[in-house]
């Protein structure tokens, strides 16, 4: 009798208590960070919570595992069932807008302060169908990182890179000059760029054998199999082990290889050469850009703007550049001392200048599969890179096609 | 006294007649609704469109666009916006709440957002479908408002761009009005309940019961045909008199639209006959710019639509026959009789029916439902009615025969991707991985099963082994053991004499190395099966035989065979299953290289749901890949039972 009363009581006043006290606007964030990005990102979120404690607005954040974070999205938002504001690359944007309902174009809330505030290339990938649908917080491109013990200086030129490629193979050992995942296409773009090639036209109508991208893939060819200073079935454990035990020169990875690289090894980070075969024209590797996006059935919407202006902001930008390892979309950040002086920051800032975002179009995602197989039918040599990609073609066309069918 | 199945047949047609007709009705009256509803859609389309056109003619933005709008003020339109995309800004309003300092122009507000990202999102449709050659966007908005009214959006363009948006909102309450009378509906019903009592009572009362079915059925059938006529008939009248309202709005507006044009002395060219559109701006084509309405072309829609009523009558014509013949010949009041006095028992089984339900049913038939639409990432908003494609799936995964063809160079080329090309690579991967399982894991429960072998239990755990580590990590390093470069097959082929393989380039050396990694998993399943039945063999039976002068393989093949195989058929029923469906070895070990040549079915319907997005169509593969395991377990049920005889 007595405990019934006494929790009668209780709830009268937890009752109470909840009316009493404004409930604070919840922004929940969804990321998929770990580690040291993760505390990066969750230091901004705190000191964005302690500057806007006045005005009831509290963010909170939910690591979700990468794997499952994007299919996560796709289901739980268009259901109103998400987060306010989500992290993802820009590669499945496309994939959302056409579906509907997920992140909320942000146009409006646009002007030309913001939008100067990042690199250009970044703020294109974010860009649907001339519609603005995030503020870029990361990229993520591939650049060249050496051995410093094995190579001396860094090669500027195709040509500089083919000889001394040459020179630091050794077959019988397993050594090699240049190891990198070429038989991946997204690892492949970077050549295919530079000259000039291209997955898609305007429509988007997909353009996968154009002459362009065939000239790349003849060039890569003659590197590994005429030139033989690459090794043979490339995976990024293979890259990750050769590098470690001082048997490749030279890679060209992403800042996720930096991670693996092993404590005893010297390395240096430089653009990458430029390709005599396209005219002195430089590798352009394709960029992944993290983007800020407000979910579309979001009812704080205004209030989830202003914390992605935050998150994209200087002081934060800094703090996930120093602490949190990673490469700010914001131009200004890299005038900061601290930024600029650190050689991996100002490595891949200097690479992204010539990089390109890639296509952040539904379709995209439909030309792994095919390019995929083009690909490794050309490194194993069983078919010629005309003949493959012009399969490679036949088959994205057909799945395109089957896809845009009239409703 | 009446007999019981005079009854039955009287109470089959009261029911079947009363469902029959009030779906008709219900269908007549949703479509009287939809129809007014359409209607009033169209006209606003219409008014849209002029308002549209007059706006464009005046540039879109500035005074001219304020004088437009002022000057249009059509009775049936509750508020009209126009906003320019330069800048942000709302060039015109009718809007009550767009007054004093909010009166345009000015940028819109924040909370505006909506009808700005609107705009943006009809000019985004607009350039797709012009880029794609297709109408697979909507070019005109339209949304029924809570209040009642509908708001629609339409964008401005100007030398082929678009720069805005016009937006209007309806007055409420033009809708409302056709509500069709369920009076004739009833009169038809009553008829031929009625004509049946008076038949079954009193002139045929000890009729037999295929005499009274037979006249059960016509008068049900009578019924529903009538009052179908009626509703065709209604239908069409609607139909005719929406065409002639939404011609008198066009003839209206054109001239309307026409003064108002030359007053600020712009040009008044006009295309009235394209004002009334679909949602892709395309012109229906049933009302001329005069005003006048295409009888041809109406004639041809509207005997289409009746071909479609018409059908619709006759199903539900055969689904009130089926009712009426349920509970006519008894098997409604039998089914009803065995629920009642079982019924505790299905209270018992009542919460697992409904697991069952939730659990398995319905995601089972919602995929065979999804297998006859065509859903994929595009379409995942709309139902599946709308993205309804009757059997077309299954005619494309079926119906495709285009397995292999030759090459310019006269090279057999297969074509991977074809279903026939997966089934088979399915079927011999389970017979050749099933084989190897029950040789090897026979051969090796013979041996441990020798007497006298030493260090037994611990061959046994070292053989179970590859069954209790997780199979992806058992594939993964099977996986890494066939690199070409540095995968220790490779090296040790290579210390022998031989020369390096490129294992997944062709399609053989790809599916044995996803033979060899599920061998490896697979035989010590059947190893510890045969090793039990083997072990239940009583000695007396080699005893005997040995003195009867069998050599081994006479005691093997007439004592070990018979008496293990009561356990090892459902062992190899059981794993005929799990290889026919093992997606991980094929996922992770091969990936389908080289072109999906060593996909299994289970692994190409994931590719086809997953990474190409065709859900409809992954559907159906999966339901085919049931299908085929029905199959499978029907011919192995008859086959089981042959063998139980022994």
């Amino acid at each position: 009798m007595r405990t019934s009363k006494k929790l009668g009581f209780i709830a009268v006043i937890f009752l109470f208590s909840r009316f009493a006290v404004a409930q604070p606007t919840e922004i929940v964030v969804w990321h998929a960070y770990r580690a040291g990005e993760k505390a990066a990102i969750e230091k901004v979120v705190a000191a964005y919570n302690a500057e806007k404690a006045s005005s009831g607005v509290k963010v909170t954040t939910l690591a979700v595992p990468y794997d499952a974070f994007a299919d996560k999205i796709s289901a739980a938002v268009p259901r109103g069932k998400g987060p306010d504001i989500f992290i993802y690359a820009q590669d499945r944007l496309g994939g959302w807008i056409e579906a509907g309902n997920t992140v909320e174009p942000i146009d409006f809330f646009l002007d030309k302060a913001t939008k100067d505030r990042f690199l250009p290339t970044t703020m294109e990938a974010m860009t649907y169908r001339g519609s603005v649908y995030g503020l870029p917080l990361n990229y993520k491109v591939i650049t060249m990182i050496y051995n410093k013990a094995i190579v001396q200086t860094p090669p500027k030129t195709s040509g500089e890179l083919v000889t001394l490629a040459k020179k630091l193979t050794d077959r019988t050992t397993g050594k090699f000059g240049l190891a990198y995942w070429y038989a991946d296409f997204y690892y492949h773009a970077a050549l295919m760029n530079a000259f000039g090639g291209r997955v898609f036209d305007p429509g988007p109508k997909p353009v996968l054998n154009a002459p362009e991208n065939v000239k790349s893939i003849e060039l890569l060819v003659k590197w590994f199999d005429v030139g033989g200073f690459m090794p043979a079935e490339p995976s990024t454990a293979l890259i990750t082990s050769l590098f470690n035990e001082g048997k490749a020169g030279i890679v060209f990875s992403g800042p996720w290889f930096l991670g693996e690289i092993a404590k005893n090894i010297n390395y240096g980070l430089a653009p990458l050469p430029t390709i005599d075969e396209a005219g002195g024209k430089p590798m352009r590797p394709w960029m992944t850009v993290e983007g800020v996006y407000v979910a579309g059935p979001s009812k704080h919407k205004d209030q989830a703007y202003d914390f992605a202006m935050y998150l994209t902001d200087l002081p934060s930008a800094k703090i996930m550049a120093v602490e949190g390892r990673q490469t700010p979309a914001n131009k200004a950040v890299y005038n900061d001392a601290q930024v600029a002086g650190d050689p991996v920051l100002s490595a891949f800032r200097k690479q992204v200048e010539v990089a390109i975002p890639m296509p952040n179009l539904p379709e995209m995602t439909m030309v792994w599969s095919p390019a995929t197989t083009a690909m490794n039918t050309i490194t194993h040599k069983t078919a010629l890179p005309k003949a493959a990609l012009d399969l490679a073609q036949k088959e994205l066309e057909a799945k395109v096609a089957a896809l845009r069918k009239k409703p | 006294m009446i007999p019981a199945h005079t009854r039955r047949f009287q109470v089959g047609l009261f029911v079947a007649a009363a469902v029959g007709i009030w779906i008709c009705y219900y269908l007549l009256s949703q479509a009287v609704a939809a129809g007014s509803q359409f209607a009033a859609q169209r006209s606003a389309v219409v008014t849209l469109r002029a308002l549209t056109e007059a706006v464009e003619k005046a540039g879109g933005a500035g005074d001219p666009v304020r004088g437009i709008v002022g000057g249009f003020s059509d009775p049936t339109l509750a508020s009209v916006r126009v906003i320019a995309f330069d800048g942000i800004s709302l060039e015109a309003s009718t809007a009550a709440s767009d007054t004093g300092d909010l009166s345009a122009p000015r940028r819109l507000s924040r909370d505006e957002k909506s009808i700005y990202d609107r705009g943006q999102r009809l000019r985004a449709a607009v350039e797709t479908n012009r880029e794609e050659g297709s109408a697979r966007k909507d070019e005109i908005e339209i949304e029924r408002l809570a209040a009642g009214g509908i708001m629609l959006a339409a964008p401005i363009e100007r030398d082929g761009a678009v720069v805005g948006m016009v937006q209007v909102e309806t007055r409420p309450g033009r809708d409302d009005g056709a509500v069709v009378s369920p009076r004739s509906a009833v009169w038809w019903w009553a008829g031929a309940v009625l004509l049946f009592a008076l038949l079954s009572n009193f002139v045929i009362r000890e009729g037999r019961r295929w005499l009274l079915a037979a006249i059960s059925a016509v008068l049900l059938v009578v019924a529903i045909a009538g009052y179908g006529r009626q509703a065709l008939h209604a239908l069409e009248t609607h139909r005719r008199a929406i065409e002639s309202s939404v011609a008198a709005q066009v003839d209206r507006l054109a001239h309307r639209t026409t003064a108002l044009l030359a007053a600020s002395s712009l040009d008044t060219t006009i295309s009235a006959a394209a004002w009334d559109a679909d949602s892709f701006r395309h012109p229906r084509g049933l009302i001329r710019a005069d005003g006048t309405i295409d009888e041809a072309k109406l004639a041809g829609e509207l005997a289409a639509s009746a071909s479609e009523v018409k059908k619709a009558i006759v199903a539900v014509g055969l689904l009130s026959l089926g009712i009426l013949a349920f509970i006519g010949f008894g098997a409604a009041s039998n089914i009803g009789l065995t629920l009642f006095r079982n019924r505790s028992s299905y209270y018992y089984i009542l919460p697992a029916m409904i697991g069952m339900i939730v659990l398995v049913f319905f995601p089972f038939f919602y995929g065979i439902a999804l297998s006859f639409t065509d859903a994929n990432i595009y379409n995942t908003d709309k139902s599946i009615a709308e993205t309804w494609s009757g059997i077309k799936n299954y005619t494309d995964i079926l119906g495709d025969f285009n397995v292999a063809g030759r090459s310019a160079g006269g090279q057999l080329l297969f074509n991977y991707k074809n279903f026939y090309w997966t089934f088979y690579i399915t079927i011999i991967w389970t017979i050749s991985n099933v084989t190897i399982g029950v040789t090897v894991g026979l051969a090796l429960a013979l041996i441990l099963n020798t007497k006298g072998l030493a260090l037994r239990p611990i061959y046994r755990v070292l053989l179970i082994l590859p069954w209790a580590m997780p199979n992806y990590i058992t594939a993964l390093i099977w996986k890494g053991m066939f690199h070409r470069q540095f995968g220790v097959i490779n090296q040790v082929m290579e210390m022998l004499g031989g020369s390096a393989i490129s294992w997944f380039d062709s399609p053989t050396t790809s599916f044995l190395t996803n033979l060899a990694t599920n061998g490896w998993l697979s035989f010590p399943f059947m190893m510890v099966v045969s090793l039990g039945a083997l072990q239940s063999i009583p000695a007396e039976l080699y005893e005997a035989a040995v003195v009867d002068g069998a050599s081994r393989w006479q005691q093997f093949k007439a004592i070990t065979l018979p008496s293990i195989k009561p356990a090892l058929i459902p062992a190899i029923i059981l794993s005929v299953v799990w290889t026919f469906n093992q997606f991980n070895i094929i996922y992770l070990v091969s990936a389908g290289e080289p072109g999906s040549s060593t996909e299994i079915l289970i692994t190409q319907a994931y590719r086809f749901a997953f990474q190409e997005y065709r859900y409809g169509y992954a559907a159906a593969y999966s339901t085919v890949i049931f299908a085929i395991l029905i199959v499978y377990a029907t011919v192995q049920n008859r086959v089981t039972r042959a063998t139980e005889a022994i």
